[in-house]
């Protein structure tokens, strides 16, 4: 990650010049561009880019994009079709050329006219789109346009988007903020990411340009981290700072200058307190209780915001601090965390808020000098001189535990010795746990009845918990039976019994199944059962790829065990069952089977616990290896053996 | 797998659902969304109990109604006034929507909120949003830009459990448009109706699907009045092999000015006469189409031979792309746009089809189908269809075995179906979503509903053949060679004209993997993919570690090694048809060459099944230390009744316990 000022004061800004950037002309296609049917360069790719530039004139308030390609499959059409949005009043699209450059040289103009289409409209904005499709396309054709944007006032600060599903040969994207009005109180700066990328930024009093030739497809694998920490970028912003650590040590103080009269305990808020704890209480017992407080409360994030107009007739008072939260005895997810560092305090203990960018949506960048990559709150507490990271803005999560997105997230915080960047804890796999118990009696035909109790914690117990404050519990069953059915061996069905728990937060959430189907196949003398039930069909990650470029991303740790007691039918006794496994991936991962038989009964126990939550690609060849043997030994079968028929007499 | 599809050309009305709901941000209503008293329509509603036996609902429409004022050009004003009360936490994201094109308007567009505690709120500018037709499709993941259509949604206020929603609107149709078409099963409704208020002299005709006609009353000289009172919701979400819900739910269309006519035949003739007077001149050979069908055709000496010329050109060489403002979404581009941008939707395929037929001498007409088989009712005559596809005048006594989607017409007028949307479903067969479904054929006084065929199962289907070598441990690795022939080979076919190598390397894989667990794909091919003449062929090698199970002294091993033919079943009571997908014929052939050291000590039982609507034949052999599997799967019949379900189940539990077997080796 690289950051770069471009413009240190408004002084600097005065004396940048803006010369009119030079833009790409339409240009004739070389013998060799018109002869191209695949491209060594991107082996198997449908189109590549040729040439691609982006030219933006902050002052002069325009931008124009421009591309031009080479379709080498019939896939690779798909780059015809051209739909840039844009927000209407602010920007419009002054101009568009095209052009489709046939494989025998000949040229077919774009003549019609591009649609202008509603988006979204409002009262107050309408993004609106240009789309158009380039005629008479085919299997080696040249595509070519240029759309200039022209905005009402300065153009906006660009985001460079460097790569693409598609391989390209060259690339310019050039920045111009010479005189822009909106610098004048402090300046634009650009950082790019991620921090290994190639991407090298020239920097001419107030232009900023990148070139870049060969830059490959943007990778798209399962399981990634989110794409900011993956994709070529480079990110204008505004800052007042010359320097990461000056951007934010001034924008934490702001932050908690800002948060002060939020979360400062006024005397409603020290009366709440007071109410809720008692003075002979512990710090934790003090923190539970008014945890358990907060996660009473109506969340809006769950249920519904009011409208004003909802608002205004029931005399709810407009959000400017805790105790408006605690008076409407409603919030949403920020406000409660932010209630509950307010109340916390005011009951006595050391409590902070966070600020995080979600883990799903972004990778918080300390180099990117803006707080719009934060997202959610979050409250610590300092209980025996331990940082507890809570997170009350997530409905039904436990004491303790973070809602996925909320764990291993970076932000900034406060803390005893002032505001300061910092990380939230990952999980651990113990917090996040899934144990399926089943009991199935198999008749001598292979069919079987049963049930199976699933009993959950951490984050797939907060997921239901979720689901359940969003639908009706009927609907909750039905999700639930959808995503276990996935995973059980064919022809068997599921329907739900009851959950145990569902209004506990803070204990177990146990689902009760009963299960029917049919799950033996007889063979002349024997019966073959699946021998890991709940895995039959578990679709495991990394075992069909071998290679990995990108990062893994998990979510989260998690522990499965399954506990599997098979009653066999009369006559039949167990010849073989699931071997033994016991595979460790030292310190991220283990799977351990085993099985018992008594005079009727199997027992199958299996145990997988994944204690990882971020990967690198070199830690990929491990992943898979465990994964391929982890598949393996899910696939194990029962044999059971039919008793020859006693003798007659 | 559909390949491209028309939009639906349903008239879009006042709808409720849940689809849009992360798009709707807040916005402005304009002039609609002035404070105006609780009508007492909505207040009479809203005193309706909510009924006992609502099922899975989350919401009940307490009342809706539909009053559609026809002035003496035959142009619609529509209002619709509807009491939605929310019963579950999940109906809390319902919402009231109207949608309009650029030659419609929306008069006024209203919603109030009665809530739980009694309380009524009123929606404001800011509850109310536009949303582009666009953002709806991309829902869909339908490749469309262009598209004028726009959706107007209000987010009401106070929207939470038992809270009722009240909705009023009142929009200027299209000038255009003929036909109402009345959804009637969209939710679970109390109490619905629908006005009709007509010219005096104006006539009217009325068609009903899946549903008891309901006789309307007259309230007034020439205003009809239509009531249903508790009509069950259509759910079909825990039922598998289902028909496509549009083609099981209940609707009603009213058509008047020329679209109205006495008798089911007479109403089909006036919607084919409409679409043939729509498209009048569209399919007009320009001279550059003259030339080029000419071109094509050159040297070709039978129909069959121009025929597959000009439809091959246009399935190759004209994009897919929906250009749709107001009427386009009934009305084609002309021919000549078309042929000069390569490029246009399923009614814009066809005109060009025609034309360029016509340029050789070969008549073709329009056809509306739908993409879902059973929408288009031939008791019950509508435009309500969403695709369009042509039908080919085939020369009195000209014969030839490939041309198999052959339909008779009542004038004897022999027609061969074709899609040119599909672009790899070759002329002479036909998608099997098409098959068994009914269409309208567009051809002046002629024009009538025709079923389209039902292919005979050769015309579809695999053969697949493989070869493994099974180690000690339990590793499979081997070929496969399969080749794909008609519908089959199409999807298989567009399938690869949408991705790129690493897609198709990672579907295969994933797709292997189902019964290959930890399988590597070693290497892919597919031979000449775009010879549509030709069944495609693909071969592929595998190795898939720990295979076969080792049990003590014996290994497992699944003689069926590759591809799954069962589909999911239950025990439930059954109530719709069973959906079979498609006729054809589907052949596995695998040999498995043991490990040294083992022989064969129970091999599962063979399988002889055959019913009317299918067959299954399975085997497992062993012979020289291989084991060899034969299946071969055939369907006859595209939908099966709900009276069938027993067989349904018997015949689907043979195949998974046929495709569950196992065989047991033994270590001598």
């Amino acid at each position: 990650m690289r950051l770069h000022l471009l413009i240190r004061s408004a002084a600097l800004l005065v004396i940048a010049a803006a010369p009119l950037a030079l833009r790409a002309q339409f240009q004739d296609p070389t013998p060799e561009e018109l002869k191209m049917t695949s491209d060594p360069k991107a082996p198997g790719a449908p189109a590549v880019y040729l040439y691609r530039e982006e030219i933006t004139e902050g002052a002069n308030g325009l931008s124009t994009i421009y591309a031009r390609i080479k379709v080498l499959t019939e896939k690779g059409k798909e780059l015809a079709s051209v739909e840039v949005p844009f927000l209407r009043g602010a920007a419009k699209v002054e101009k568009v050329e095209g052009r489709t450059i046939r494989p025998d040289g000949t040229i077919v103009p774009l003549n019609v006219k591009p649609e202008e289409l509603v988006v979204a409209k409002g009262k107050h904005f309408q993004v609106d789109s240009i789309a158009f499709t380039l005629p008479d396309v085919e299997v080696g054709s040249i595509l070519e346009y240029r759309l200039h944007i022209r905005f009402k006032d300065e153009a906006p600060l660009p985001s460079w988007e460097l790569q693409t599903s598609y391989f390209i040969h060259k690339e310019h994207f050039f920045f111009d903020s010479g005189q822009m009005m909106s610098a004048a109180i402090g300046g634009i700066a650009a950082v790019t990411t991620p921090s290994d990328s190639p991407v090298k930024m020239q920097y001419k009093k107030s232009q900023s340009t990148v070139d870049l030739a060969d830059v490959p497809q943007a990778p798209d694998e399962d399981w990634m981290p989110p794409t900011n920490t993956i994709r070529w970028r480079v990110e204008f912003f505004y800052t007042h700072a010359d320097s990461i650590d000056h951007y934010w040590k001034r924008e934490l103080n702001e932050w908690i200058y800002g948060l002060k009269d939020f979360i400062e305990p006024t005397g409603a808020i020290k009366k709440a307190a007071a109410s809720l704890v008692s003075p002979d209480d512990t710090d934790e017992q003090k923190a539970r209780k008014l945890y358990a407080a907060v996660m009473k409360l109506d969340n809006t994030d769950f249920s519904r915001e009011k409208s004003e107009a909802e608002r205004k007739k029931d005399k709810l008072k407009e959000i400017l601090g805790a105790d408006d939260v605690w008076k409407n005895q409603a919030g949403n997810g920020n406000q409660l965390a932010l209630l509950y560092v307010a109340l916390a305090r005011a009951a006595g203990l050391k409590s902070w808020p966070m600020w995080i960018a979600n883990r799903d949506r972004e990778i918080f960048n300390s180099a990117y000098l803006s707080t719009s990559q934060l997202d959610d709150s979050l409250a610590i507490v300092s209980l025996g001189g331990k940082e507890i990271f809570l997170d009350p803005g997530q409905k039904d999560c436990p004491f303790g535990l973070l809602e996925w997105t909320h764990s291993l997230a970076g932000g900034i915080r406060d803390s005893a010795t002032g505001p300061r960047i910092g990380q939230s804890p990952a999980m651990t796999y113990k917090q996040n746990a899934a144990n399926y118990i089943a009991g199935l009696t198999v008749d001598a035909d292979g069919n079987m009845q049963g049930s199976a109790r699933v009993l959950l914690n951490g984050s797939d117990a907060l997921h239901w918990r979720q689901q359940a404050l969003e639908n009706d519990v009927e609907e909750v069953k039905k999700q639930f039976i959808e995503d276990l059915e996935g995973d059980l061996p064919e022809g068997v069905t599921a329907t739900f019994d009851h959950f145990v728990g569902l209004d506990d937060y803070e204990s177990n959430l146990m689902a009760i199944v009963n299960l029917s189907g049919s799950i033996g196949t007889p063979t002349g003398k024997r019966m073959i059962l699946p021998g890991l039930f709940f895995e039959t069909r578990a679709k495991h990650p990394f075992v069909a790829q071998d290679k990995r470029t990108t990062p893994i991303d998990v979510h989260f740790p998690r522990l499965e065990s399954d506990d599997v007691v098979y009653h066999l039918p009369p006559g039949y006794t167990v010849e073989s069952a699931p071997h033994t496994a016991d595979v460790t991936w030292p310190g991220s991962a283990l799977l351990r089977i085993n099985s018992a038989a008594k005079e009727d009964q199997l027992e199958v126990g299996r145990t997988f616990a994944r204690n990882f939550t971020l990967l690198g690609p070199q830690d990929y060849s491990n992943l898979h290896d465990f994964y391929l043997k982890l598949a393996a030994a899910d696939q194990q079968q029962i044999v059971l053996s039919r008793a020859a028929p006693p003798k007659g007499n | 797998m559909k390949s491209a599809f028309c939009l639906r050309m349903h008239l879009v009305s006042v709808l409720s659902a849940a689809l849009l709901a992360g798009a709707a941000v807040p916005a402005h209503a304009g002039l609609f969304g002035k404070d105006s008293p609780v009508p007492q329509w909505g207040l009479d509603a809203a005193k309706t109990p909510t009924p006992a036996n609502i099922g899975d609902a989350s919401a009940v429409i307490l009342f809706d109604e539909y009053v559609e004022a026809i002035d003496g050009q035959g142009r619609a004003v529509e209002r619709e006034r509807e009491a939605i009360r929310i019963l579950k936490p999940q109906a809390r994201h319902e919402f009231c929507a109207v949608s309009y094109d650029v030659d419609e308007k929306i008069n006024y567009f209203r919603e109030w909120t009665l809530a739980a505690d009694g309380k009524t709120f009123q929606a404001k500018d800011t509850d109310f949003v536009d949303v582009g037709a666009g953002e709806e499709d991309a829902v869909r993941d339908i490749p469309i830009l262009l598209q004028t259509e726009k959706t107007r949604i209000v987010r009401p206020p106070a929207e939470d459990v038992g809270a009722t929603i009240l909705c009023e609107s009142e929009e200027l149709m299209a000038p255009w448009k003929r036909e109402k078409v009345w959804n009637i099963q969209e939710g679970r409704f109390v109490y619905e109706a629908l006005e009709i208020d007509l010219p005096p002299g104006s006539q009217f005709a009325e068609s009903w699907h899946r549903y008891q006609p309901v006789k309307p009353v007259e309230d007034a000289p020439n205003h009809w009045r239509w009531e249903i009172k508790d009509m069950p919701r259509l759910d079909l979400r825990d039922v598998k092999a289902s028909p496509a819900w549009d083609a099981l739910a209940a609707r009603m269309s009213v058509r008047w000015g020329d679209l109205a006519a006495d008798g089911r035949d007479n109403q089909w003739r006036a919607l084919g006469e409409w679409i043939e007077q729509l498209e009048t001149n569209r399919p007009s050979p320009s001279p550059e189409i003259s030339a080029k069908a000419q071109e094509l055709t050159a040297g070709s000496s039978d129909f069959f031979a121009k025929l597959t010329a000009i439809t091959a050109y246009i399935q190759k060489n004209i994009r897919y792309f929906v250009i749709e403002r107001g009427i386009g979404g009934y009305q084609a581009h002309f021919a000549s746009d078309i042929y000069r941008n390569r490029y246009g939707d399923c009614k814009d395929k066809t005109t060009l089809l025609i034309s360029m037929l016509q340029a050789v001498g070969i008549r073709a007409h329009y056809l509306q189908v739908d993409s879902d088989r059973g929408v288009v009712d031939p008791d019950s005559p509508s435009l309500y269809s969403d695709h369009m596809i042509t039908a080919i005048e085939i020369p009195s006594g000209f014969k030839d075995p490939r041309l198999q989607a052959v339909v008779t017409a009542k004038d004897g007028m022999r027609y061969l179906i074709f899609d040119p949307t599909d672009e790899r479903t070759p002329v002479g067969n036909l998608p099997s979503y098409l098959q068994g479904g009914y269409g309208l054929l567009a051809t002046g006084p002629s024009s009538q509903v025709i079923e389209l065929p039902v292919l005979d199962p050769s015309a579809n289907g695999s053969e697949r053949s493989g070869k493994f070598t099974l180690a000690a441990d339990g590793t499979l690795s081997g070929s496969v060679d399969t080749l794909n022939f008609g519908p089959q080979g199409a999807e298989l076919r567009q399938f690869l004209k949408f991705t790129d190598e690493k897609e198709r390397r990672e579907y295969w894989e994933s797709m292997v993997a189902r019964d290959l667990p930890g399988v590597v794909l070693d290497s892919f091919q597919f031979v000449e993919p775009d010879s549509l003449a030709k069944p495609l062929e693909f071969h592929f090698k595998v190795t898939a570690h720990q295979y076969a199970h080792m049990a003590g002294p014996l290994l497992l091993v699944r003689p069926r090694v590759l591809g799954s033919a069962a589909r999911y079943f239950d025990d439930k009571p059954r109530k719709v048809p069973f959906d079979l997908e498609a006729t054809g014929r589907w052949h596995n052939s695998f040999d498995i060459a043991l490990p040294t050291g083992y022989v064969v000590d129970e091999t599962p039982d063979p399988v002889d099944l055959d019913m009317d609507f299918a067959s299954y034949h399975a085997s497992v052999t062993a012979k020289d230390n291989v084991l060899h599997y034969e299946r071969t799967y055939t369907v006859r019949q595209v939908e099966l009744p709900a009276d069938r379900a027993a067989d349904f189940r018997k015949f689907e539990s043979t195949i998974l316990s046929d495709e569950k077997g196992t065989a047991v080796l033994r270590k001598q």
